[in-house]
Parts: structure tokens; C-alpha cells; sequence
């Protein structure tokens, strides 16, 4: 309670610690259930439940890595065929120019590769990585967010965000301290 | 920290009871600390510093025998018509192989949901990276002319011509490459929370820009953690196939072309089976002496290593049963050449190394059939040491035996290493380790949030489980309840 | 002519006598161009441009000068002979019919031993860079053996002695040419007041009429000179064993094409004969058996020769037994029913059932069947006596006229060599011959141990030596005369059969060599005249050569109806009978050594040529060095590893040599081949092999019998190019296995009752895995190889080295198994190893249809051509070598360094400059000749007209003295290679893998005793 970020800047929003998952879970399905929207909990492992506690909705995450594999696949035929059948052909231990089974491995690869990519890349632009400055980061028990200890934070942006009973409502739901978290 | 008290069997398969996987009084707090100690240490210990400096001159060994090769010519190496092919190939193999534990360990072990997999596969995953820059150095130097190798990349180039996609060795540049671009990635992301807690842990302005730009602004977000699941569980879905396919197309080099010996189609399974052999020996090798240092014995336990243990047991063999289902074929194809090559292999100028891969792979191994085995550290590592041996010898028969005597006997010959051909293969070993120790010392080597994840402390009790993004698996409550309390 | 002299000696130090070659220039040209007008021409600017030439060339009287130039040049361009000046500088006018960069072809002859071989040369402007045998040579028939074609690269060694040398008290100065004129014209007037007495000339055997001519000068203006002649292998006991039963002098000619049944003894008909050529032709036209007939060779010799490995019947014996066995052969003849003169016949050393009676019968036999058409031929290495009851027996047989003619040897009287040098010897010491200048030739090295030659030619008060190198010999000589090469001087030389030949220059004297004949000249008073001079002017005297006669002897390279004539000498009455009594006394003794010849260095003038150094002995396949060579049953008694080093003594003189095991060798013999371990030999001879002079004297000069030998414990690597380490007993058999279907061999009546016996002798039959591409080349190239024809003399190797440039890689390489032939002959024994047969198998690229290399190169670097070669792409070359590993034929070459850095800015004037010159970590491989099918190719397009079978020859097949190699195009139904491949006796090797190589091999054929049926021969 020794927290409270004197008064520079606007308000972010309200960050309320926990002690365990249950209380965390707990705290964050009354959030939601308080008609809450620009909120969110900072935990230092992924807890299972804590989706349908904060009602996330499923990512679409797997369809840009098919995309990706779909891509490496067209890719990796068109490419070979192209170059040693179409643009440059040379005979080769009397070889068809093309032959699907010689073309497998490649293929493969490159499927994979770029469905990684995909999913690797679609999960940082999702998540809006890397952005190196946020608020929390001013607050310095956040800090243990990424060790022991579990957080909401609720945004000042939040159409039903009110300082005073957004503040009630995280206390209420066993949040201590809660701060305050400058813009 | 606190003193664990061990050593303590958590190996025993008390059914209903699910063992404990991590031992003594560790709570989210306790591994953090554990773990982050040994990256935030302000100096290095002597013995780092040893091990460092070592390993550091190796590496410049390492360096002067390239230059030399390149300033020389291949000529220097022992390679010869008609053994082609010797230490560059033998070595490349040899550490492809070791670069499998690592993503296997992450990923498919991830898939099967073995939760034991949480306090070793870091360290595995550093491995595989550092074991496949190894490999991919050889045959980056091995070829005549180094200074024209972006041909075999498809670029448009002043011959314009295209490289050759019938060949082997094509598609191994694609297979290698992808799996270090997956393997790298699958580690760093895996890594990333944990960096977030050394950026929040960090005391000095540096540490805390370098891992906070490492840490990409992670901040533990539900919505985040969501994703990144989701993510990590394509990656390993992806990765799966694609550790199996990295050495069925590394064993394609030799099973594509026509040579008695290389020409066989149990290569892909055999060289899988081997890589990961290789790899979980590598594993225990490097991480026996780390957890013993770092007194990790509380997140790496009797446990894992009797499971790894068992899984070199395994693949061990069926490395075996290759070899001997080899002789099989070779005999059973009525093809004379064949037959020679591998009576040659067995009793040729060159049984020596035959007969020291077969008791490295085949035999010493099968001792881990007995409990005390898989429990002893010290004869564990022993065991390990001997099947990176091995293994590297299975790949030296492979190559050597199979070139020296092929189809006319008037151009059989007999391949001897020089010196640089010794140091080269001498000097990767010390890149190895220096890229290992700057991990050891600047990096978590235990992957915190996982093993977090599978304690009690963390309280997981909660909530209804769901398949797919719950990777753990399920802890049993009454078990929990006992061990949470 | 002096215009490019003058220039090449500008650009050469020695500025020797530019005025005297100025004149020459002229006289040359008189008789080469006739017409007044040029002559008129000719003579109005011949001061001025005398006077031009010893200016500085400013650009005025270049002008006027190259105008000169032209003119001559347009009319050499005339003549089919070899005068364009254009290797000097630029034309103002291009001759006719001289285009740059067109190879021109001269005729010429190179001598060895006393005997020319006709070559014509390839000259690229300018720089001859190839040797080929000329085809209207009789010696040569078109091919030319390793040391002719390795000439070249002897002409452009940097090591060549470059500037004559004078030595006085234990001074070293370097006079000119002039000097020595000078000092040679006060010697002769000097000699000629006491008759030339305490004179003496050691010259090296030479036919060359020049040369005999100079010598009758000689002698006729110094009486009391001597003049000797030595060559350390000489065919000196032939000559004698001739003379013993005829009383003349006679040289033997022989016709294998005429036999039936040869018996060799101890005598490599096939290589180590100054005919040997033409032999290897008749042999190998004999051989294929395509008439339903083939001729049958016995063979008894001591040490594996090509001519053993060659032969139906051999029987190894030590060389002192082998006129044993030639009595005993007599003998059977005799109980056969040839009637042999008095006192032959009579006695048989071996008794019945022994190995050598048995071999006896069945030749003897044979021989009786088809008496005339039977020969006898012994080896020069046997007593006199041996050829004397052989050229009886033949005699007997009535073989001479049919299989053996003889004429009568050239020089009659000289004395033989070995005799001539003891005496020679014996004057130094005793200060009678007081002045020696040596012509040719290396005696103080080579000459026989026990005269101890070399201390007393360095006590020798004045000694001249004359020779291409600056050898042991020239360091103890008061006067080294650089020798100008073969191919750099004027000069004639005759035939094995007199065939005369001229040799005419391709090249200006690179150091300002002359020839012996120009030093002679010097000597008789004659020092102005030219080699030209002295060649035109014997010419002239001796065979009425006009200009015409002249012009053709040139293009043509010989003078037609100038073989020595055939004699039909009469057999003296008792004297076989005499020898044969003296040969029957002769009694079986120890241990042998064989000194021989090498089949590479020979006596060991050629030890310093990289090529033939490189090249692997066709039965040790040994390179870089010389061994003692040991039967296995030897080695294994004397408890000697291969490798190990060996102390050969004999008479108190020893040597030391690495052993080498050679399965086949007779027992109790130890072989060591001359030539090697030259002391003052140059860097490339240096360190190869030992000298095996020390233990040689004049009695063991072939054999010495009673020899001591010693293990040392010391090893030496010796580079091998086949079993690069000892080879275990599994590989062995496996060998022995293999050897089968990579050699498909069946005698002949096997042959004739299953024609198709080379066909399916695989394990597998392959099917295709998918739909091959059909190759849509005008041309389909392909190479048929007759193994029935191959003799394994690997003159191949050498035609393919110095055609496509490939690189010595030198010993410690070639032990690493770095050789770089792009065509080798690989070495097979067959059969019971006490007594195996060798065989031969020339392996270049097989051009496989399918070719395995191919598919495996990353970066496209060896693909096909649509005219079915297997190509490979130097520059696009990144060096995986993941081809060589994948060639089931292993005939892919990789360059593990740059093995051209070291190669001499003169030697790399031998490069062809058709063919890439491959640098460091490229592979590369036979290309069947590339550059000529493109120029074939070419030639055709521009006479508009289809390609002719056989006009397109690679290098090996070119050179192959037995034809076995063909080369052509399978589009064309009636072109050779396609008969060929369509032959029943054709077949591919690994066949079984689906290669597809367009390279097949035709099974070989044997024709051994009893498989044709008891007694009746070649049927």
C-alpha cells in the first residue's frame, strides 16, 4: 500500500496482486463477470481455465501456420519443377526432369519451415511483441509477475472502469495491494 | 539456497501414485531463485572460467585448422580417391545426430505428454542448437571450393543455372537449415518468459536491457500466455516430423547413391533411431556434471535421468538390431557386393572400428536393463561417454568402410586421417562447449515456467482440464493435496 | 630462319654466333625457295637487313624487315614442311595455309638405343605439345610408346642443362659456343700431328647416317682415334648368339603376324624390343580371333613381363635355367620330328613331369605342327649361346623367311658395347686415350661397376661430354656441352629395319643446345655447317635426295625402300651344336638378380620426367620408385614384408632396394630394374627409387647368379596406384571373385562354341525405375575396349597425360592414392597364385548412360550431354566429391591442391591449350577427348559434309599400339565402335547396376594348348 504511484501522467489503470492460481482465477472470472473488457491477468506460468475465467476466445493461430505450410508446400514444387524442368533443364543420370518423389524432401522442408514461421511470428504480432515499454513495467512488485506472483490489471480505457469501484471490486475479489498504474 | 535433501527415489512406480517430479521444498519462489542464481552470479566461478578458457582455445584450434584447409586445399585431410568422403562427413553426421535430443525431447516427449521432459529440455534444446551449428560447419568447409558454396542455394547467379534438386545433398542443405531455423526458434520462444524473469530480476542496467530486449516485452499476460500456448503446441507438432525427417534425409546421402554399404533402405529408421541414441547420450553426458555443479539434483532427478536412461536403452537397441538385420539384408539381397561390404565392415582392414561401434552401441548399453545402472550418475555417465563414442564410430564405419573397397577391387584403398583432420574434429568439440558454457553462465537453463507449472505449490489443482494447450497433463488430487500442503 | 633465331636469342641469355646463324638463314632458304625473284629480292635486302638485325629493332626497320618475314613465309606456307617463322612475331601477312591456333602436324623421329621411332608432332603455334606415333613409320604403325610421347615434356624441362660449362681447376666457368669452336679446331689441328693417337669418342648407339658419316670424316683424318660405343641395355648378345651360327653379324626382324606358335624365352617381344611396336600391332590384329584362328605364345621367363602376362602357357624360371629349357625344347622338337643340326637335340636337361619338360612338349609339340610358322625368341638379356641354338632351332623349324628374317646389322665390325667400355676403361687408366669427348650418354654413371669409370674419366686430362642434362657424367668432364633435343635440331636417324628417317626441328634450340652431329662438325673442321647442313648434305650424298625427295621425307617422315636388305644367310655347320654343348655345361647356381631395364626411366635417361614417374609399372603397378621384386614364396622364406628394405649383395658389391612381392616372379630370383636413383638426375629424379648400377658389372650385367639377400628391417612406402596397402587375405579372395565378371575371358574354342559367353555373366539383371530420357544428339559417342587385344603397356595413361594436361601429383601422393590418370589400366592375377595369369583392363570414364555421378551433384556440376557424354563443368565445380564416391568405377579425379603452382613457366609450353588447365578442389575425369570430337566436329561442319568413322581419335586410343581402343559414334550403324558393341564377345562392366556405359569391353580371348584340341594349334 506503500505503492501508490504518486499522481504524474493519467491513470493506465489498476493492477491487483495475488497470492495463489485459485485466488487468481477466482478474482479474474469476477472481473469478466463484472462486465469487464480491457482487462487482464499476469501470471508467471499459463494456468489452465484462466481462458474461460477471462472468456478468451480461441486463437486462430493454427490457420496462419497452414497458411505458412501451405505456402512452403506450393513453394518448394513450384520452385523445383520451374528451375530444373521449365527454366534451366539439364539431363541428369537420364532423370525426368521432374520427378515428384525426388522433389519430397524439399517440399517437406520447406512446408515446415514456413508453417513455423507462421505460427512463430503470427504469435508475436498477435500478442503485439515485442513491445519493449508498458506500463506495468513502472510498477515495481510487478516485477514479480514473472516469478511468484499472480496480477490483474484492469484499464483505465475499460468503459466500466471507475478508479473508486474497480479498486472495490479487485480488493473484494482478494487483491492486495492494489496500485494504481500511470499512463 | 536450501540444501535438498537427496539423494531421494523418485523412481519407483507406486501405481495411483504419481511420482513427484520435482524433489524437496520447491515453490514458485525457490525455483525461480534456483534457477536465475547460477545466470546472475556477478563472477563466474573458477572452474567456469577453466572450462571456459579450455574450451575457448579449442575453439581458436579450431579456426587455425579452417584457415589452413582453405589456404591448403582439401589435401590436407586424409581424403583420397577412392575414399572421398572421411572425418568432415563422419563428424557432420555425428553431430546432426547429437542436435536431435534437444527438439525431440521438446517436442514429441512434449506431445506425449511426458512432464518429466520440463526440467531437461532446455538444456537439451541449447544442446541441439549448439550440436547442429557444429554439424553444419563441416560440410560448409569439407567442399573444394568454400568460396562458391551459395550455389547450391536456388539463387539466381551469372551461370544462370539452378542447383541440382535430384541431389542428396541438396536436400540436406534444406533439411539442415529448417531445422535450425525450428530448433532455434522452439528454443528461444520457449525461452522468452523465462528471460522476462531475469529482466525482472536484473540488478544492473545492462542485464536488464539485454534481457528485456531478449524478453520482447513480455509481461505474463493471460491473453499472451493463450497464444503462446497455442504457438508452442504448433511448433512441436511441426518440429515432430521434422526431427524425424532431418536425419531420414541426412541418411538419404548415403542410402540414395549406389555404393554397397550406403545403399540400404533401413537407413532413414536406423539413422533416426541412432541420432536419438546419440542425443540422449550427449544429454546425460552434459547434464550429469551441470546438475551435479549447479546442485540441481532437486529439478533434474534420479527420475529423469532413469527415464532418459531408459530411452538410450531403446534406442540402443534397435541401433543394434540395425546392425545386425544389416548383415541380414546384405546376405538375404544375394547381392555379392553387399555381402562383402559388410563381411569387409566385420572383418576387413578396418574391424577395429567396426567391432569398437558394435560393443560401444550395441552391448555396453544393455547394461542399463539393471535398475543400478540407471541410478548411478557416475555409471551413467561412463555408459554416455561411451555410446558418443560409438556412435561417432558407427558413422566412421559407415563412410570409411563402404568407400575404401567398393565395386572394383583395383581401385580399393585405405583412408588415414592426418593431424588436421584430428584437430578439426578436436576443435568442434570446443566450439561445442564454449557456445555451451556462455549458455550455462547468460542463459535459464532450466525452463522455469514449465517446471513451475508441474509442482504442486503452483496449485493447479483448479479448473476443469482440457486436451489440447494442456500440455502437463493432469496431476492426481489426493497426490497434490499431500505434496501441497 | 636467323629472323627468329636472332629473336630467340634476344629473348634467350646466349647470344651465341648470331652472324653464322644469319647465314644460314639464307642458305636455307635458297634451297628451300628457288625462285629468282625472291632470291633477287633476297639478295638486295640481305645487308640491310643483316645490319636491321643486329640494331635495335626500331619500327622503321622492323617494317622493312617483317616484309622479308613474309615474303619467306609465304612461301613456306607452300611447303608441307615446318618453316613458319610465326612463333616469333606477329605477321604482317598470314602465310596460306597457316591459321593460328590450328595445330600443324610435323613429321619427325625420335632415337632410343639406336633405333628411330617415327612420331609426328603436334605443333601449336609453335610449341610442339604432343607426340604421336606416324602411321607410314614401320617402328610405329601410328603409335608411339611412354618415353616418345613423354619427349615433350623432356624438350620443355627447366633443368635441361641451359649453357655450356667449362671445368678447370675445380673452376666453373660458362664459355660461349664460338669458345668451344675455337678450342675444338686447336684440338684438331693438335690431333691430327700425332693421328689423332690418345683420342678417343664414347658415343651413345645412334643410326644416324650423319653421324656415321661425320665418323668416317673422323677416322679418316685421325687414324689412330677410337671411337666406342656403349649403351648400358644393349641387344649386344643377340648380334653375337647370331654371329656364332651364321658368322655374320645379323639383326633379326620379327613377324608375329606370320606365327602361329611363338615361344618367348625370357624375352619381352611386346615391350622391351626396339620393334616392340609393331609387334604389339601384329599381336594384337592376331589376337581377336575373329578369323576362327589366333596365334599361341608360350612364354618362360624369370620376372612377370608384358609378354608373359600376354601369353597362353607361361612357365617362370630363373634366367639362368633358360637354356636349359631351351635345349630341352630342342629336344622334344627333335622327338617331334624337326631335324635339328648336329650335336642339338640331344640332350634334356629337365626330366619328364616336371613343370618345365611338360611346358616343353606341349611348345615343342606345337611348334613341330606348324614348323615355319612357329618362332623362337629369346630375350636380350640371355647368353649368346642361347640365341644361337634358338635362331637353330628356328632355322629347323624353317621360320626364317617367314616368321624371322634377318639383315645385315648395321656397323658390323664395332665391337660390343660392354667390351668396347672395358677398354675404353683400361686406356684411361693406362693414359693411352689422353683425350675423350663423350656424345651422348651417362657412362659415368651407367657403365659396368668394376672399371670404375667415373674416377678414371675425372682423371682423364681432357674430357668433353655433350648432353641434354648436366648428369654425373658432364660434372667430371672438363667440357659440358648442352645438347640440343630431338625435337629442336636437324638431324636423321634410321630404323629398327633402316627405315631412314629425317628429323626435322619443331622449335628453335629452347637453351642453345646443338646436336652431337654439329659437334662433330666442329671437330672435323666443319664448324660452320649446320645440323641442317650436315642432314641435307648426308641426304644429298647418300640417297640423291632432291628438293622433292627432301620435301616428301619431311611430310612423310621416312625415305621409302630404305630398310636394311633381307639376307639369307647360311646356317655354319656345327656351330648350334657348339653353343648348345657350351649352354648344357652351364650350371644351375643360386639366387638370381635380374637387372632390367625400367618400363618407365629404361636405363635411366628419362628418370627425370614427371610423367613417366608417375606412371605405375604395368605389373607392380610401382610408382616413383624401383623395387626388388620377390616371388611370394621367396618373400615368405626369406621372411621379408612388402615394403621392407632389402640388401641385395653380390661379388662384394650390394644394394640396397625395398622388396616387393609380385606373385608370378620365378622363384630364387629377385628382380630390380635399372634407372633409378639418380644422383645428378634433377629434382624430379631425385629421391625416386635406387641405383642398381653398383652391383652391375659386365659379366652380371642381366644376371648374377649366387646373389646374397639380407633383411634390413628398414621399411620404405612404396606408392602403388592399385593395393595401396598390403592387401588381407578377405579382400584377396573377394578379388579373386570379382575378377570374373569384370574380366570375361574364354579361350577360343570355348568362344566358338558359345559365342554369347560374355553376355548376362551378372548376378542381377537391372530394370530401369523410371522412363529414361532418350538422348537426342546427332552423334551418340561410345568406346569399345578389346580386352583381347590389350597388352596393359600403358601408353594410354601417357597419351591421355600429355593431352589433357593432367597434373603429377609426385610419390607421397600418389601413396596417399591421389593419382591423377584420367585413364588407367587396371591389373588383375587370375587363377592358382603360385602360377597366376595377369590381366589387363584399361579403365577410363565408362560415360554411362545412367550415370551415377551425376544425379548426386548438388550444384549440376556433371550432367549429361544429349550426344551421351558424361560431362563435367570445371568452373561450376565446388569440390563435394560426392560424384567421385557415388562412380562404381572410382575414375573420377579430384584435385586436392593446385598442382599446377610448381609446374615451370618452360614446361607449361607443353600445355594443350585445347584443355582446361583444372585448379584447386575441382573434380574432374576422362571426357573421351572432348576437344578433338568438337574439332572433328568443326572440320566436318566446314567441308560440309558428314563426320567419317575413325576421324575422331581420342589421345588412348590414338597411341594404343595394339588398336585394342575404339572410339566412334553409335548413331552410325556401320561405324566400328557400333560393330563392336554389337559383338558377341561385347559387354559392359557392373552392367548388373544399369549404368548403361557406353564404354563396353570385349571379352578376351585365350588360346591355350588342349583347349583347342591335343597338338593342333590356333584352330
Amino acid at each position: 500500500m506503500s505503492d501508490r504511484t504518486d499522481a504524474k501522467g493519467s491513470l493506465w489503470g489498476l493492477l491487483a496482486e495475488y497470492e495463489t492460481v485459485p485466488s487468481v482465477l477466482d478474482a479474474a472470472t469476477r472481473v469478466r463477470e463484472a462486465g469487464y473488457t480491457h482487462f487482464d491477468v499476469h501470471t508467471p506460468i499459463p494456468i489452465h481455465g484462466l481462458d474461460e475465467a477471462m472468456g478468451i476466445k480461441v486463437s486462430r493461430l493454427p490457420w496462419l501456420a497452414f497458411g505458412g505450410g501451405a505456402a512452403g508446400a506450393t513453394a518448394g514444387l513450384l520452385l523445383q519443377w520451374w528451375t530444373n524442368a521449365v527454366d534451366y533443364p539439364f539431363i541428369i543420370s537420364a532423370k525426368p526432369y521432374f520427378g515428384l518423389p525426388a522433389a519430397i524432401p524439399v517440399t517437406f522442408e520447406l512446408t515446415v519451415l514456413l508453417a513455423a514461421i507462421g505460427a512463430f511470428a503470427g504469435m508475436l504480432v498477435a500478442n503485439g511483441l515485442p513491445q519493449f515499454h508498458h506500463p506495468l513495467f513502472r510498477v515495481e512488485r510487478f516485477r514479480r509477475a514473472s516469478s511468484d506472483r499472480f496480477f490483474i490489471s484492469v484499464e483505465a480505457r475499460d468503459p466500466k472502469f471507475d478508479a473508486a469501484s474497480t479498486r472495490a471490486l479487485l480488493e473484494a475479489s482478494g487483491g492486495a495491494p492494489v496500485v494504481e498504474v500511470e499512463g | 539456497m536450501s540444501a535438498v535433501p537427496l539423494p531421494l527415489d523418485n523412481t519407483l512406480e507406486a501405481p495411483g501414485t504419481r511420482a513427484p517430479l520435482v524433489l524437496g521444498t520447491s515453490d514458485l519462489a525457490s525455483i525461480t531463485e534456483q534457477v536465475c542464481e547460477i545466470a546472475e552470479r556477478p563472477r563466474p566461478s573458477r572452474e567456469w572460467l577453466l572450462a571456459f578458457g579450455i574450451s575457448a582455445s579449442v575453439t581458436a584450434v579450431l579456426f587455425a585448422m579452417v584457415g589452413y584447409l582453405v589456404w591448403h586445399g582439401i589435401g590436407v585431410w586424409g581424403v583420397n580417391q577412392p575414399v572421398a568422403w572421411g572425418f568432415a562427413i563422419i563428424n557432420f553426421v555425428f553431430w546432426v545426430g547429437i542436435g536431435h535430443a534437444g527438439t525431440l525431447i521438446s517436442a514429441i516427449l512434449f506431445l506425449f505428454r511426458q512432464k518429466w521432459r520440463t526440467s531437461i529440455n532446455r538444456f537439451a534444446e541449447a544442446m541441439t542448437i549448439f550440436a547442429v551449428i557444429c554439424a553444419g560447419l563441416f560440410p560448409a568447409i569439407h567442399v573444394g571450393r568454400p568460396w562458391f558454396e551459395y550455389w547450391l542455394a536456388p539463387l539466381p547467379n551469372q551461370m544462370q543455372m539452378w542447383p541440382n534438386f535430384r541431389s542428396p545433398l541438396l536436400w540436406d542443405v534444406f533439411a539442415v537449415s529448417t531445422y535450425f531455423t525450428v530448433s532455434l526458434m522452439f528454443w528461444y520462444m520457449g525461452m522468452v518468459p523465462d528471460l522476462a524473469t531475469l529482466r525482472d530480476r536484473a540488478t544492473s542496467k545492462i542485464r536488464q536491457i539485454a534481457y528485456g530486449i531478449a524478453s520482447l516485452g513480455w509481461r505474463g499476460s493471460g491473453r499472451h500466455w493463450h497464444r503462446y500456448e497455442r504457438a508452442y503446441l504448433l511448433l512441436a507438432a511441426l518440429a515432430t516430423p521434422l526431427v524425424l525427417s532431418v536425419h531420414s534425409v541426412v541418411s538419404f546421402d548415403f542410402a540414395v547413391s549406389q555404393l554397397p554399404g550406403w545403399h540400404a533402405t533401413i537407413f532413414p529408421p536406423y539413422f533416426v533411431a541412432g541420432a536419438i541414441f546419440s542425443g540422449f547420450a550427449m544429454v546425460l553426458t552434459l547434464l550429469l556434471p551441470v546438475r551435479r555443479i549447479f546442485k540441481l539434483e532437486s529439478l533434474i532427478t534420479p527420475r529423469h535421468l532413469d527415464n532418459m536412461a531408459k530411452i538410450i536403452l531403446a534406442t540402443g537397441s534397435m541401433v543394434g538390431y540395425s546392425y545386425i538385420i544389416e548383415f541380414f539384408v546384405a546376405w538375404y539381397s544375394g547381392n555379392p557386393y553387399e555381402g562383402f561390404t559388410f563381411l569387409n565392415r566385420a572383418l576387413g582392414p578396418y574391424a577395429w572400428s567396426y567391432w569398437i561401434m558394435f560393443t560401444c552401441n550395441a552391448i555396453i548399453p544393455q547394461l542399463l536393463w539393471f535398475k543400478r545402472f540407471r541410478q548411478s550418475p557416475w555409471l551413467l555417465l561412463v555408459i554416455s561417454i561411451f555410446v558418443n563414442i560409438g556412435m561417432w564410430f558407427e558413422r566412421f564405419v559407415i563412410v570409411v568402410t563402404s568407400l575404401s573397397r567398393d565395386f572394383l577391387p583395383s581401385s580399393w584403398g585405405y583412408y588415414m586421417p592426418t593431424w588436421v583432420d584430428a584437430l578439426t574434429f578436436l576443435g568442434s568439440f570446443g566450439l561445442f562447449f564454449t557456445l555451451f558454457l556462455l549458455f550455462l553462465r547468460y542463459l535459464p537453463i532450466v525452463a522455469m515456467a514449465e517446471v513451475k507449472s508441474v509442482i504442486p505449490a503452483a496449485g493447479l489443482e483448479l479448473g476443469p482440464h482440457h486436451g489440447h494447450g494442456q500440455y502437463w497433463g493432469e496431476i492426481p488430487h489426493q497426490h497434490d493435496e499431500q505434496e501441497g500442503r | 630462319m636467323n629472323a627468329r633465331v636472332r629473336l630467340a636469342a634476344g629473348v634467350t641469355h646466349s647470344n651465341a654466333g648470331g652472324s653464322r646463324v644469319g647465314r644460314r638463314y639464307w642458305r636455307s632458304l635458297e634451297e628451300l625457295a628457288d625462285s629468282p625473284a625472291f632470291r633477287t629480292m633476297v639478295e638486295q635486302e640481305f645487308p640491310g637487313l643483316a645490319e636491321e638485325l643486329e640494331a635495335p629493332a626500331t619500327a622503321a626497320t622492323r617494317r622493312s624487315f617483317l616484309k622479308v618475314m613474309a615474303a619467306s613465309l609465304a612461301l613456306a606456307g607452300l611447303t608441307s614442311c615446318r618453316w613458319p617463322k610465326e612463333r616469333i612475331m606477329p605477321f604482317a601477312y598470314r602465310p596460306e595455309g597457316y591459321v593460328p591456333g590450328v595445330p600443324q602436324i610435323f613429321a619427325t623421329a625420335l632415337e632410343l638405343g639406336g633405333a628411330a621411332l617415327g612420331v609426328l608432332v603436334k605443333s601449336v603455334d609453335g610449341r610442339p605439345i604432343k607426340v604421336e606415333g606416324n602411321p607410314l613409320h614401320p617402328a610405329s604403325l601410328g603409335a608411339a610408346s611412354p618415353w616418345a610421347q613423354a619427349a615433350v615434356l623432356e624438350l620443355y624441362d627447366p633443368e635441361r642443362s641451359t649453357t655450356l660449362v667449362r671445368r678447370e681447376g675445380g673452376q666453373r666457368r660458362v664459355p660461349t659456343w664460338d669458345d668451344f669452336v675455337a678450342f675444338a679446331a686447336e684440338q684438331a689441328t693438335a690431333l691430327r700431328q700425332r693421328g689423332g693417337r690418345g683420342f678417343a669418342v664414347l658415343a651413345e648407339a645412334t643410326s644416324s647416317p650423319t653421324v656415321a658419316m661425320l665418323r668416317h670424316a673422323l677416322l679418316g683424318m685421325l687414324p689412330a682415334a677410337r671411337w666406342v660405343e656403349y649403351e648400358p641395355v644393349s641387344r649386344d648378345a643377340e648380334r653375337a648368339g647370331l654371329a656364332q651360327v651364321y658368322g655374320t653379324s645379323l639383326r633379326a626382324l620379327l613377324h608375329l603376324d606370320q606365327a602361329r606358335v611363338i615361344v618367348a624365352m625370357d624375352s619381352d617381344v611386346l615391350y622391351g624390343h626396339p620393334e616392340a611396336l609393331r609387334h604389339a600391332r601384329e599381336w594384337g590384329a592376331a589376337r581377336r580371333g575373329d578369323g576362327g584362328a589366333m596365334p599361341r605364345l608360350y612364354a618362360a621367363e624369370a620376372l612377370l613381363s608384358l609378354t608373359g602376362s600376354a601369353s597362353d602357357h607361361r612357365l617362370a624360371l630363373p634366367a639362368g635355367r633358360i637354356g636349359a629349357l631351351l635345349l630341352q625344347l630342342a629336344a622334344e622338337a627333335a622327338r617331334a620330328g624337326v631335324l635339328l643340326p648336329a650335336g642339338l637335340g640331344t640332350v634334356s636337361p629337365f626330366t619328364a613331369g616336371t613343370p618345365e619338360a611338360d611346358f616343353a612338349v606341349r611348345a615343342a609339340g606345337d611348334l613341330a605342327q606348324v614348323r615355319e610358322r612357329g618362332l623362337v625368341v629369346v630375350g636380350p638379356g640371355q647368353p649368346a649361346e642361347v640365341h644361337a641354338v634358338a635362331a637353330a632351332l628356328n632355322e629347323a623349324l624353317g621360320s626364317r623367311g617367314t616368321t624371322v628374317t634377318y639383315t645385315i646389322a648395321p656397323d658390323p665390325e664395332r665391337r660390343p658395347h660392354l667390351e668396347a667400355v672395358a677398354e675404353l676403361s683400361a686406356s684411361l687408366a693406362d693414359g693411352t686415350t689422353e683425350a675423350l669427348w663423350i656424345l651422348g650418354g651417362n657412362p659415368a654413371w651407367d657403365a659396368p661397376a668394376e672399371l670404375e669409370f667415373a674416377q678414371r674419366l675425372a682423371a682423364c686430362p681432357q674430357t668433353v661430354h655433350l648432353s641434354l642434362y648436366e648428369n654425373e657424367t658432364s660434372r667430371l668432364c672438363r667440357w659440358h656441352l648442352p645438347r640440343a633435343h630431338a625435337l629442336e635440331s636437324w638431324g636423321d636417324a634410321r630404323a629398327w629395319d633402316g627405315t631412314l628417317s629425317v628429323v626435322q626441328p619443331l622449335i628453335e634450340p629452347l637453351y642453345g643446345g646443338r646436336s652431337p652431329a654439329e659437334v662433330l662438325a666442329a671437330l672435323v673442321g666443319e664448324p660452320a655447317l649446320s645440323a641442317y647442313d650436315l642432314t641435307r648434305r648426308t641426304f644429298a650424298s647418300q640417297w640423291g635426295g632432291g628438293e622433292d625427295a627432301w620435301r616428301r621425307a619431311l611430310s612423310d617422315g621416312i625415305v621409302a625402300n630404305t630398310a636394311y636388305a633381307t639376307v639369307t644367310p647360311r646356317l655354319l655347320g656345327d656351330a648350334a651344336g657348339e653353343a648348345g654343348g657350351r649352354l648344357a655345361v652351364r650350371p644351375a647356381s643360386g639366387r638370381e638378380l635380374i637387372l632390367y631395364p625400367d618400363a618407365k626411366v629404361f636405363d635411366g635417361r628419362f628418370a627425370n620426367s614427371g610423367w613417366l614417374q608417375e606412371l605405375p609399372d604395368p605389373i607392380t603397378t610401382l610408382t616413383w620408385d624401383n623395387a626388388a621384386t620377390l616371388a611370394p614364396e621367396d618373400a615368405q622364406e626369406l621372411r621379408v614384408k612388402h615394403g621392407e628394405v632389402v640388401r641385395i649383395t653380390h661379388g662384394g658389391r650390394s644394394v640396397e632396394a625395398p622388396a616387393c612381392v609380385v606373385p608370378g616372379q620365378a622363384r630364387g630370383v629377385v628382380g630390380l630394374a635399372l634407372g633409378y636413383g639418380r644422383e645428378a638426375g634433377g629434382s624430379v629424379a631425385a629421391g625416386a627409387g635406387v641405383d642398381a648400377y653398383p652391383v652391375r658389372t659386365a659379366a652380371t650385367a642381366y644376371l648374377a647368379s649366387g646373389v646374397e639377400v639380407q633383411r634390413t628391417g628398414r621399411r620404405r612406402l612404396l606408392a602403388t596406384t592399385q593395393e595401396h596397402h598390403v592387401i588381407d587375405t578377405l579382400g584377396m579372395a573377394e578379388r579373386g571373385r570379382r575378377v570374373g565378371s569384370l574380366i570375361r575371358e574364354a579361350s577360343l574354342n570355348e568362344f566358338q562354341r558359345h559365342p554369347e559367353f560374355a553376355k548376362n555373366a551378372t548376378w542381377s539383371q537391372a530394370r530401369p525405375l523410371w522412363q529414361e530420357i532418350e538422348l537426342k544428339g546427332e552423334h551418340q559417342w561410345a568406346m569399345a575396349i578389346d580386352l583381347s587385344a590389350c597388352i596393359g603397356c600403358g601408353a594410354c595413361t601417357i597419351a591421355c597425360q600429355a593431352e589433357n594436361n593432367i597434373p603429377v601429383v609426385g610419390r607421397k601422393q600418389v601413396a596417399r592414392g591421389r593419382e591423377m590418370h584420367w585413364i588407367r589400366v587396371d591389373r588383375y592375377f587370375a587363377g592358382d597364385p603360385s602360377d597366376p595369369q595377369v590381366r589387363f583392363q584399361p579403365m577410363p570414364c565408362q560415360h554411362c548412360e545412367n550415370a551415377p555421378c551425376e544425379s548426386v551433384c548438388p550444384v549440376a556440376a556433371t550432367v549429361h550431354s544429349e550426344e551421351g557424354l558424361n560431362q563435367m563443368v570445371y568452373n561450376r565445380c565446388v569440390g563435394t566429391r560426392y560424384c567421385s564416391n557415388n562412380c562404381p568405377y572410382k575414375v573420377r579425379r579430384f584435385n586436392f591442391f593446385n598442382n599446377f603452382t610448381k609446374v615451370a613457366a618452360t614446361t607449361r609450353m607443353a600445355f594443350n591449350p585445347e584443355v582446361t588447365v583444372r585448379g584447386r578442389g575441382v573434380m574432374e575425369k576422362c571426357t573421351f577427348c572432348i576437344q578433338r570430337i568438337e574439332a572433328g566436329k568443326t572440320a566436318a561442319k566446314n567441308e560440309r559434309r558428314p563426320l567419317r568413322d575413325g576421324e575422331i581419335v581420342p589421345a588412348c586410343a590414338q597411341t594404343c599400339p595394339t588398336r585394342a581402343i575404339v572410339f566412334g559414334d553409335l548413331k552410325d550403324p556401320s561405324s566400328e565402335v557400333s560393330r563392336l558393341h554389337r559383338h558377341p564377345r561385347s559387354y559392359g562392366i557392373l552392367e548388373e547396376i544399369d549404368t548403361k556405359p557406353r564404354t563396353l569391353y570385349l571379352a578376351k580371348l585365350t588360346n591355350p594348348h588342349g583347349a583347342a584340341g591335343e597338338g593342333e594349334a590356333s584352330s
